[in-house]
């Protein structure tokens, strides 16, 4: 882990209000795994804490970020011209487990921006996945124009392509098909997570990646807490602890 | 080189600063960054007697020049933290301030109870600001007879010095810090976050509840300081939006003795290390051989 200087290179939309920054680092970040994320500082005075971001990809001294306009930071941020010197804190938390047994079927279940978190993992996992994505229009299939996969199901919620509908009643329809034990990565909006734990059986392992503000994203100031089904210590942090948990393990 | 060393409570501290209490975890957090030993001393999160939960979430938002976090004194409990973290702080050798509270007086003085002497602990830090259920949810730091009936109680059950934290939110903290010392508190910490609210306008309604902190503290914490400093000859630990050296140098002139980073690492995580070299040249520079050239008398 390491408080890197970084420059933006490029920052560049996508579509919509949805990017990729690219900036290089002032050294390598290091070992990390897919799921772990960097906190940013915002290189705007009127932003006050730095912001949490997965890593979406690192090439060489280049780190990636995808990331969608939500609210004043990212707003700034998609506003950080080529040359812009910042500060990028990582890696941070814990990330997805790679080490699937084999006679596992890996799948990824993705919505929207959610792709930005599971994208370096579909390229990391040892066995290529069977790939979900929902997302709200054919427009927003652009997100996913560098993702390679044999097995790719795609819905839009307004139905300009793929199955008309949510990602997870798509899921639904499929994973009954499958012969042998999957285990599922999944990162979207709560809604879906909530619909995946409603529709699908426990016996389904499943890893998702969650959201939460952040005030430091060291484990240090317990702000970014999700509630989980332990008793005993039921707020768990989602810097640290997470942010990746098993969806049957939190409380939604 | 300057002499940061600086004698505290009947410890001399390697340098006056420390983090405050709920900014850095238990500790062990920070070790991937930088070595905690840094430090003066390290100031636990808020403990009690059983473990707390805390507040659901939202439990932080962010203010123009600060932020407000409510997370509802979510910790392990006293009694996990000696059996975890304690040996931790013995292996690093470095000095420790138990900060904690209760939701009742019996709750401080079972918890203070709790702390056996150690060479190590530095001071016991009684959190003032925590709500008294028997009053109606007042907090105990409100009035200077519940501050004085408090700390007296603690006094009677511990040989470790006692640290009495103040909230800003009083109508003269002046007389509650008299109140404090009149008790027999060795020490204050001023001053705690400032209660404030954040709006949600999307949804129109209160986005969360809680305790201000950040650089926007910094004018009030001084004030506080100086005008206590003036009528009270114990310790005062200075803490509020202090986010680089030169802060620091102006809570020394205000008159603290010790100062605590909280938010400052939350920004930057190396902000206390940077803090304690800048500390470290700026006494370089003007020539001063000793922190106390420059803590007011």
């Amino acid at each position: 882990m390491n408080d890197l200087e970084v420059e933006v290179i490029k920052n560049e939309k996508i579509i919509k209000d949805f990017f990729i920054i690219e900036f290089s680092l002032s050294k390598p970040i290091g070992a990390f795994e897919p799921g772990q994320f960097v906190m940013i500082k915002i290189p705007d005075k009127s932003v006050f804490l730095r912001r949490p971001f997965t890593i979406y990809d690192v090439n060489g001294n280049s780190l990636f970020i995808m990331y969608k306009i939500k609210g004043a930071g990212t707003r700034l941020l998609s506003k950080a011209f080529k040359g812009v010197k910042t500060q990028i804190l990582g890696p941070l938390g814990k990330g997805f487990n790679l080490n699937i047994p084999d006679s596992c079927k890996p799948v990824v279940i993705a919505g929207g921006i959610g792709i930005a978190g599971v994208h370096l993992l579909i390229k990391k996992l040892k066995n290529i996945p069977d790939i979900f994505y929902g997302c709200a229009d054919e427009m927003e299939l652009r997100l996913i124009d560098d993702i390679k996969s044999k097995t790719f199901y795609t819905a839009t919620m307004d139905g300009s392509y793929g199955f008309k509908g949510d990602v997870i009643t798509l899921f639904e329809k499929h994973f009954k098909n499958y012969k042998k034990p999957i285990h599922v990565f999944a990162c979207g909006p709560l809604a879906m997570y909530k619909s995946f734990k409603e529709k699908i059986p426990p016996s389904i392992h499943c890893e998702v990646l969650l959201e939460e503000r952040m005030a430091c994203g060291l484990g240090l100031c317990f702000s970014c807490v999700t509630k989980t089904a332990d008793e005993k210590e039921p707020y768990k942090r989602v810097c640290k602890e997470g942010p990746v948990f098993d969806i049957w393990q939190i409380l939604l | 080189m300057a002499d940061l060393t600086v004698s505290l409570l009947g410890k001399v501290l390697k340098n006056p600063v420390m983090n405050a209490s709920g900014t850095m975890g238990y500790g062990v957090e920070i070790e991937p960054l930088w070595n905690i030993v840094k430090m003066g001393a390290y100031v636990t999160k808020g403990l009690s007697l059983k473990p707390h939960h805390g507040n659901p979430p939202p439990r932080v938002s962010e203010e123009k020049c600060g932020m407000i976090n409510s997370i509802g004194l979510h910790n392990i409990g006293i009694e996990a933290f000696f059996n975890i973290y304690m040996p931790f702080f013995k292996k690093k050798n470095l000095p420790v301030i138990i900060n904690f509270f209760g939701f009742s007086e019996d709750e401080y003085v079972e918890c203070a109870k709790y702390i056996k002497p150690h060479s190590l602990i530095l001071a016991l830090e009684a959190n003032l600001s925590c709500p008294n259920i028997k009053a109606g949810g007042i907090s105990f730091g409100k009035e200077p007879e519940s501050v004085y009936r408090l700390i007296k109680k603690i006094k009677s059950v511990t040989e470790i010095p006692v640290i009495a934290k103040l909230t800003p939110e009083v109508t003269d903290i002046v007389s509650i810090a008299i109140a404090a010392y009149e008790a027999g508190a060795d020490g204050l910490t001023l001053i705690n976050t400032l209660p404030a609210i954040h709006m949600d306008t999307e949804n129109r309604n209160v986005y969360i509840r809680g305790g201000l902190s950040g650089p926007l503290l910094k004018p009030i914490a001084l004030k506080a300081i100086r005008d206590c400093s003036e009528k009270i000859p114990i310790p005062i630990i200075g803490v509020g939006g202090i986010t680089d050296w030169e802060d620091c140098v102006a809570f020394f002139l205000a008159g603290a003795k010790a100062v605590q980073v909280g938010t400052a690492t939350f920004v930057d995580p190396y902000a206390i290390p940077k803090i304690i070299e800048g500390l470290r040249n700026y006494m370089d520079r003007k020539g001063y051989s000793s922190i106390n050239n420059i803590i007011r008398k």
